[in-house]
């Protein structure tokens, strides 16, 4: 362990020598104070916050990441092509003590410079919220500068797909159908029967239990918020329909009546609905009229959520921060993986090439959704044929496996609506990010620069 | 000559020949082949700066590029715009993508920061302005259940077209229009569920410039304190309008009440239409027609819902006809139809104005201005006399009706037919809606609805059978009656109309005061001149 700290000290004191990091912390700091000066927002101090937090911690983001690919092709990469490698490589020190030293030495580079800049967000999103007026306080701490836990209605998928077969097999007792079809009619019976659970026709009414758990222990006397989501086939003149709702326990007199209100579809609304509406059980109970003349669909899946109050703010940005110190550290692994045997240019080519992948993942997925990459005829509806699809659309579908799992944990996202990212959430990204990801390019380097003959690479001496 | 000096056949292709000048340039002195180079240079600068003319003068004539400067830009703008050059549709681009991604999320806190971006990318290109606006008035706006969530992306939307879209674009008839129309149609009509709201917002916003009636011009024109000199300046810069223009619209449409957006709807397409006079080429034919429309619907819209009135009372805000706009709505009308090419659209247009003639025909009886009424029934006759004018009735010809019939048979088109209890409910609406008018001190208004009240019970009770036992069976109860229920309801302390109301009611009709709870707030004193309007002085009213 000596070891590799003495070569992540050595990769500090590069850092430091080349300036880097003196100018990485001015870059960070001058994107901090910059951008609120910058921004136009909608004119509300949530929508203010909500950008603040966006865009810092996005800018953020985008200058560690491309520091740190920079700097971990660089710094092993020029250290093997100006010879440098070999005053260390021939100290008692073995090849993956070098590589995990100069992972180590970025990764707290990249931990020093997030705590920089990370508290400089923290501290201006705090002093901005205490120059406001006590309303839109208020407004923040409950909304953005919170951390809220989601609390969602039973899925049904049991009773669904249950319910589903027997239908299926109903219907194959009274019509052949053919076997290539089966997924097909089994999907449709699905949704018919999911339909039920989630369509209020006009002039009904719908209802949810959703069980808060262990959190209404904690939730006496705070209000919480109702975050809804509807589709409609039709939509009228006006763009919007009546929206009547009755949450708390039935047959009580503990029942709050929403007054009418006006609702898009295809859209989230949040409203705040008064505390101690659950019953003992924690269950709460949540009713909806639909006053319109037209079907109204609450999917199943995000139509109706609770959002509660789960924990602060301070705890959840530190959290939110690790998982973007946890992106950092792939990133070192995947530019010291490139520089292990490539070339400093090159290695900083392939990085990008991959970051672009990342990026690019919207058109993977389209087309491994066509099941082409020619693309589909859209008057026709039909999708075309290369011969390269049979390996590039596994190939895609790997990569795509790979990159939602890391893009499946969006910090910025949950912090600037105010979500809570659970330390379980943190362990999770570490675990996959770092220690899965990670470790995968930190062995195929380790591998690579064990390899690698050394004194061969003297091109620019 | 080819290379090895021997010289070139007669019949040697044309690059042979080319090549072989080449290559004795290549072989002459340095101090000879710069001097040709020179000249060489010197005349494809020449050659470029003429191509260059004429390829400038195509690129404008064809709007492919923006060739004047832009005007007013802050540093940055004019950085960026120059810097990014051709990359700018790129960017843009990307930013298009983000804003809609962002939208399909319901993601709408940075939709003011990308409009900015992409329209400050694209600052001459009218339509980006007009989308983006658009997006955040109608789309946006209706996707939040809070009314004044709503209120703030309308005013958005407005401010993007008003103080940075026409700020680079001042001539773009699109983008007036535009404006216009979010005046119009967002605020002015009730589509969206938050209109009322939005018309509040607006007049509250109106006020401090044109007094508390919408009408006062003397401020705007002559601030003689430095807090009128101030508010001009916040008329100027805030809402970018013009008082002296402003003025100018306000004689030629007007009177109209500018708390109301359809006086601004008025006042941006009028604009418009100046800057399309001032740069006739720069401006399409369609896009003028669309300026003119914008102002006749909005005069039309105000003649239906411009007058203002604040109840004194619960201080909500209510709407009414205008109807000294009758003449300028007309007038309108016929200016459009006289400046219409398009047969299909003039009949449109003739269509149109006999349905507003008709109301106002009718809203002028119901607010007992008789005479007025008479006139424009006149007119009515004049200028459709072979055309009903009941819908439903084929054979109601003008010339068939009179006034009195026509305002009574409209009632009962409202009404439907000859159901007692249905007229019985008509006319205690009828009463309980006068008896609010002189509540808020709309005495002509009270006096209009009085005797419409009153004519839909006489026209009801004499179309019953004066033979058969009908009138015993299927009449009315008397009149007196019914407006002393109606009167006895709205003046019910528990149930009525709030105290002060009641108040004003009781000294309005010369009644004795009710009994004042000892913590009552005081009545509103309403200026009033009016009478109490029974039956037997109907008839006598109905002929003034």
């Amino acid at each position: 362990m000596k070891k590799i700290l003495a070569i992540a000290c050595l990769t500090w004191k590069a850092a430091l020598r080349f300036r880097l990091f003196l100018v990485i912390a001015v870059l960070l700091l001058a994107a901090v104070v910059g951008i609120p000066v910058l921004i136009k927002s909608d004119g509300t101090a949530r929508g203010f916050t909500e950008i603040l937090i966006t865009y810092t911690l996005s800018a953020t983001t985008a200058l560690l990441g491309l520091s740190t690919l920079w700097l971990s092709c660089g710094t092993l990469a020029r250290d093997i092509e100006e010879c440098q490698i070999q005053v260390v490589a021939t100290k008692p020190v073995a090849r993956w003590q070098i590589w995990l030293g100069k992972w180590l030495g970025i990764v707290s580079l990249n931990a020093a410079l997030l705590v920089l800049s990370g508290a400089s967000v923290y501290g201006l999103l705090q002093w901005r919220a205490t120059r406001l007026p006590a309303a839109e306080q208020e407004t923040l701490r409950t909304q953005v500068l919170v951390a809220r836990g989601v609390a969602q209605p039973p899925d049904y998928n049991t009773e669904i797909n249950t319910r589903t077969e027997q239908l299926l097999q109903e219907r194959l007792k009274q019509t052949q159908i053919p076997n290539a079809d089966l997924a097909t009619a089994r999907q449709q019976i699905r949704e018919q029967v999911k339909a039920a659970y989630q369509l209020v026709p006009p002039g009904y009414y719908h209802e949810w239990q959703i069980d808060l758990g262990f959190a209404k222990n904690s939730l006496h006397g705070k209000p919480l918020q109702l975050r809804v989501k509807f589709n409609t086939a039709q939509t009228g003149q006006s763009g919007t329909f009546v929206g009547l709702w009755q949450i708390g326990v039935p047959g009580t007199a503990n029942v709050w009546r929403s007054q009418p209100m006006s609702l898009s579809a295809n859209t989230y609304h949040e409203f705040e609905i008064p505390a101690d509406l659950f019953d003992r059980q924690g269950t709460l109970t949540i009713d909806f009229v639909n006053a319109n003349n037209t079907t109204l669909l609450f999917p199943i899946e995000d139509g109706t959520e609770v959002l509660y109050p789960k924990g602060g703010f301070t705890l959840n940005f530190v959290r939110g921060l690790g998982i973007l110190f946890c992106w950092m550290a792939l990133l070192a692994a995947i530019g010291l993986a490139a520089a292990s045997f490539l070339s400093f240019p090159v290695a900083t080519f392939f990085s990008l090439a991959m970051l672009v992948v990342v990026f690019a993942s919207g058109t993977l997925s389209d087309a491994v959704a066509n099941g082409t990459v020619t693309g589909v005829n859209e008057e026709t509806g039909t999708a075309g044929h290369f011969i390269a699809d049979f390996v590039l659309i596994p190939f895609f579908k790997v990569i795509l496996a790979v990159v939602n799992v890391v893009k499946n944990f969006s910090p910025i996202d949950a912090l600037s609506s105010g979500r809570a990212i659970s330390w379980s959430e943190l362990g999770a990204a570490f675990g996959q990010i770092v220690l899965l990801f990670g470790g995968v390019f930190g062995l195929i380097g380790i591998r690579l620069f064990t390899r690698r003959e050394l004194a061969t690479a003297q091109g620019n001496q | 000559m080819a290379d090895d000096g021997r010289p070139l056949p007669a019949g040697a292709p044309a690059f042979l020949r080319l090549l072989s000048f080449i290559f004795h340039v290549c072989k002459m002195s340095a101090r000879v082949k710069k001097v040709l180079l020179l000249l060489l240079a010197a005349a494809l600068l020449a050659g470029s700066g003429r191509v260059q003319k004429s390829l400038n003068r195509d690129r404008k004539e064809l709007e492919l590029t923006q060739m004047t400067p832009l005007k007013n830009a802050p540093p940055l703008l004019a950085f960026t715009t120059v810097a990014l050059g051709g990359f700018r549709g790129l960017i843009s681009n990307f930013l298009w993508i983000r804003a809609y991604d962002l939208q399909q999320e319901d993601k709408y806190f940075e939709m003011v920061q990308l409009a900015d971006w992409i329209t400050d990318l694209e600052p001459h290109f009218p339509q980006v302005w007009v989308f983006q606006a658009w997006n955040m008035a109608w789309n946006i706006s209706v996707n939040f259940k809070d009314f004044s969530d709503r209120w703030r992306w309308v005013q958005r939307g407005m401010e993007l077209l008003r103080d940075d879209g026409l700020r680079y674009n001042p001539d773009s008839p699109l983008l007036y229009q535009q404006l216009s129309w979010i005046f119009q149609s967002k605020m002015g009509q009730n589509m969206d569920d938050a209109n009322q709201y939005y018309k509040e917002q607006w007049a509250k916003d109106m006020m401090p410039f044109f007094g508390p009636y919408g009408t006062n011009f003397d401020e705007l024109l002559h601030p003689q304190t430095p807090e009128a000199r101030a508010r001009v300046g916040e008329f100027r810069d805030k809402f970018k309008m013009d008082p002296v223009f402003t003025e100018k619209v306000n004689e030629q449409w007007g009177p109209l009440d500018w708390r109301l957006p359809e006086a601004s709807a008025i006042y941006w397409a009028s604009v418009g239409l100046e800057r399309a006079k001032a740069n006739p080429g720069k401006v399409k034919p369609f896009e003028v027609a669309q300026l003119r429309r914008s102002i006749y619907q909005s005069m039309l819209q105000a003649f239906y819902h411009g007058r203002l009135v604040i109840n004194p009372f619960d201080k909500s805000y209510d709407f009414y006809p205008d109807l000294a706009l009758v003449s300028k709505v007309n007038d309108a009308y016929e200016t459009e139809y006289a400046e219409e090419s398009d047969p299909g659209q003039k009949n449109g247009f003739k269509h149109a104005q006999r349905n507003f003639l008709r109301d106002a025909v009718y809203f002028l009886y119901e607010d007992n201005r008789m005479a007025e009424a008479a006139k424009w029934f006149a007119y009515l006759s004049r200028e459709f006399p072979d055309q009903p004018i009941l819908d439903n009735d084929p054979n109601s010809l003008p010339s068939q009706m009179t006034l009195d019939q026509y305002a009574v048979a409209c009632v009962q088109e409202d009404i439907g037919e000859t159901d007692q209890n249905r007229v019985t409910a008509a006319v205690e609406g009828l009463l309980a809606h006068a008896y609010y008018e002189l509540a808020i001190g709309q005495d002509d208004r009270y006096a209009g609805y009085k005797l419409l009240a009153f004519k839909v019970y006489q026209h009801y009770q004499s179309q019953l059978s004066p033979y058969a036992d009908e009138i015993k069976r299927k009449g009315l109860a008397p009149f007196a009656n019914l407006n002393q229920t109606v009167l006895d309801q709205l003046l019910d302390p528990k149930q009525g109309l709030p105290l002060a109301a009641r108040a004003v009611l009781r000294t309005q009709l010369r009644m004795p005061p009710e009994t004042v709870p000892a913590n009552a707030s005081p009545a509103v004193a309403i200026s009033t001149n009016a009478t109490e309007v029974t039956s037997t002085n109907l008839s006598n009213s109905a002929g003034k």
